[in-house]
């Protein structure tokens, strides 16, 4: 029995009087994956982002290792991938000026140290991107990108990742290497819950899957389940409160 | 050597150029370095707003008999209060509070430079006037100016984390807003610093001027940095010499020479991407020949 890595109760995200998550209980096991889904709008983004406590307006907790993630030590194992759009990809930066950013909370000096260095390569190359170590960022593919924010994550050496759309806009190729390195993550104990629309990646990739509509937990079961065509049926059938 | 004579050592023989060139200097190499970060976090007219809303602050301690550094910055901290004010209780959209609360401002600090008795004091701070550094402007420039070059070089990671992903800094906990308001104090202060040589105005250019055209130069931050420093030596030491021989007045001379940077750097663009593009069409055409 694995233990748990990340859990929520009574999760609430609040947008003025507008609710986007309302609450939400949910457990993450160590190394385990678990895909989110749901229509556009249905609260993923805001569910993740609470997660990683980015929305002011939430309520209920967040446990991390059992603890509420208020000290750097206990943060520091929740790494949170957004979307790559929310990035800025025009700016004169280098990869691993990006990657490196991640290691800011173990950072000692005002300079980065040989380990935090050698830690970047390491999350770069098992991202299958140390070729890019030196590249602009300016200059690399979406697929690579998203490689690289995950190495970014990485060099946080985390116990939970949370992954918004990393799918999102990919070729085929693209989407295959991304993949490979979400399941590695997984291989390496790292628990991992994943915001996609890709409902043949989420079965591919992830044995369990969480279904949110409006803001509220919809279904949580095993991804054969939830994604079966009646439970495709209730997730993206518009809710009334919607309509 | 007579070139020499001429244009440098002539106007260097009078000592308050030789006051003007040193104070010229420090700002030359802080300003478009904060540049380089104001231009990336696209936050250059809320840098501009603040260098006009910082006339008021320094009128009034000039009228007061204060510090005209302590004046600039609570005005500075003023118009970002208002700012913030406008956008979040009468909710207006950021751009328009800042003009708003920008120009409200500056037309304080024009009334206020009105009270001053000399006719010119308004010019002098809104072009700068080399004739009017003294030596302890000189000292307090230098000093300033080394602080904001020294902060913003031990900062990069951060600046660099804030910049790329201001979403993610906050989850490896970096304090996004409090390095908004370092950056916007560092420029609050390179504006004070360059207020008796180029003005209040003319010193955002030569924020902003280099650190575009370095951009447009290269894409590695510390080549970016580096080329902006120079860019910025360039016009602001040039741009004091030509007012000097062409008795115009110093600001906007070295503010059109920091935007000729971005002219001589369009074209440096253009040259490097013309040689490349002859590179690779000889490289294809061996290719070809091969085959």
């Amino acid at each position: 029995m694995r233990g748990t890595a990340l859990q929520a109760n009574d999760l609430t995200v609040m947008y003025g009087s507008r609710c986007g998550v309302q609450g939400i209980d949910l457990t993450l096991s160590v190394g385990e994956g678990v895909a989110l889904i749901g229509r556009n709008g249905a609260g993923k983004s805001s569910l993740l982002r609470a997660l990683a406590g980015l929305e002011p307006g939430s309520s209920g907790s967040v446990l991390l290792r059992g603890q509420i993630p208020l000290s750097k030590s206990v943060a520091g194992g929740l790494a949170y991938v957004p979307q790559r759009a929310q990035a800025r990809w025009d700016l004169p930066f280098s990869v691993i000026d990006v990657v490196l950013t991640g290691r800011y909370r173990t950072r000692r000096s005002f300079r980065w140290s040989s380990n935090d260095r050698r830690t970047a390569h390491d999350a770069l190359y098992l991202v299958d991107a140390s070729d890019l170590e030196h590249r602009s960022i300016g200059q690399i593919s979406g697929g690579q990108a998203q490689r690289v924010l995950l190495a970014r994550a990485l060099v946080q050496e985390p116990e939970v990742m949370l992954l918004d759309e990393p799918f999102a806009g990919l070729d085929t190729a693209a989407v295959d290497r991304v993949a490979e390195v979400v399941e590695s993550l997984m291989g390496r104990g790292i628990g991992v819950m994943c915001a996609l629309h890709e409902l043949d990646l989420a079965r591919r990739l992830f044995p369990r899957a969480i279904a949110l509509q409006d803001g509220r937990l919809l279904m949580d079961g095993s991804t054969n389940s939830v994604l079966s065509p009646r439970g495709i049926e209730r997730i993206f059938t518009v809710s009334s409160a919607t309509s | 050597m007579s070139w020499w004579n001429t244009w440098l050592a002539e106007p260097l023989s009078s000592e308050f150029m030789v006051r003007a060139l040193i104070a010229t200097v420090a700002l030359s190499v802080a300003a478009p370095l904060a540049g380089v970060w104001i231009v990336s976090r696209r936050m250059v007219y809320l840098a501009d707003a603040m260098s006009h809303s910082m006339l008021a602050g320094v009128a009034g301690a000039a009228i007061l008999g204060g510090s005209l550094l302590v004046g600039g910055l609570v005005s500075a901290l003023v118009l970002a209060l208002a700012v913030s004010w406008l956008v979040t209780k009468a909710r207006a959209t950021e751009d328009g509070a800042i003009g708003v609360a920008g120009q409200a401002l500056f037309a304080l600090g024009i009334i206020g430079v009105s009270y001053q008795q000399d006719p010119r004091a308004l010019s002098h701070v809104l072009f700068g006037n080399p004739l009017t550094v003294t030596w302890r402007d000189v000292a307090v420039d230098v000093v300033l100016a080394s602080v904001v070059i020294l902060g913003l070089v031990l900062a990069k990671p951060l600046l660099i984390a804030t910049t790329f992903d201001p979403q993610h800094a906050r989850t490896v906990g970096i304090r996004v807003g409090v390095v908004d308001v370092l950056l916007l104090t560092a420029l609050a202060v390179i504006v004070v610093v360059g207020l008796v040589t180029v003005g209040v105005l003319m010193a955002i250019t030569l924020t902003v001027a280099p650190a575009v055209a370095a951009r447009m130069a290269s894409d590695r931050l510390d080549i970016v940095l580096l080329v902006s420093a120079v860019l910025g030596l360039v016009a602001g030491i040039g741009g004091l010499f030509v007012s000097y021989h062409a008795s115009l007045p110093t600001g906007p001379a070295v503010a059109l020479a920091a935007t000729l940077t971005v002219v001589g750097a369009y074209f440096f663009r253009r040259l490097r991407w013309g040689v490349g593009r002859a590179a690779s069409r000889h490289t294809h055409s061996e290719t070809m020949v091969r085959s």
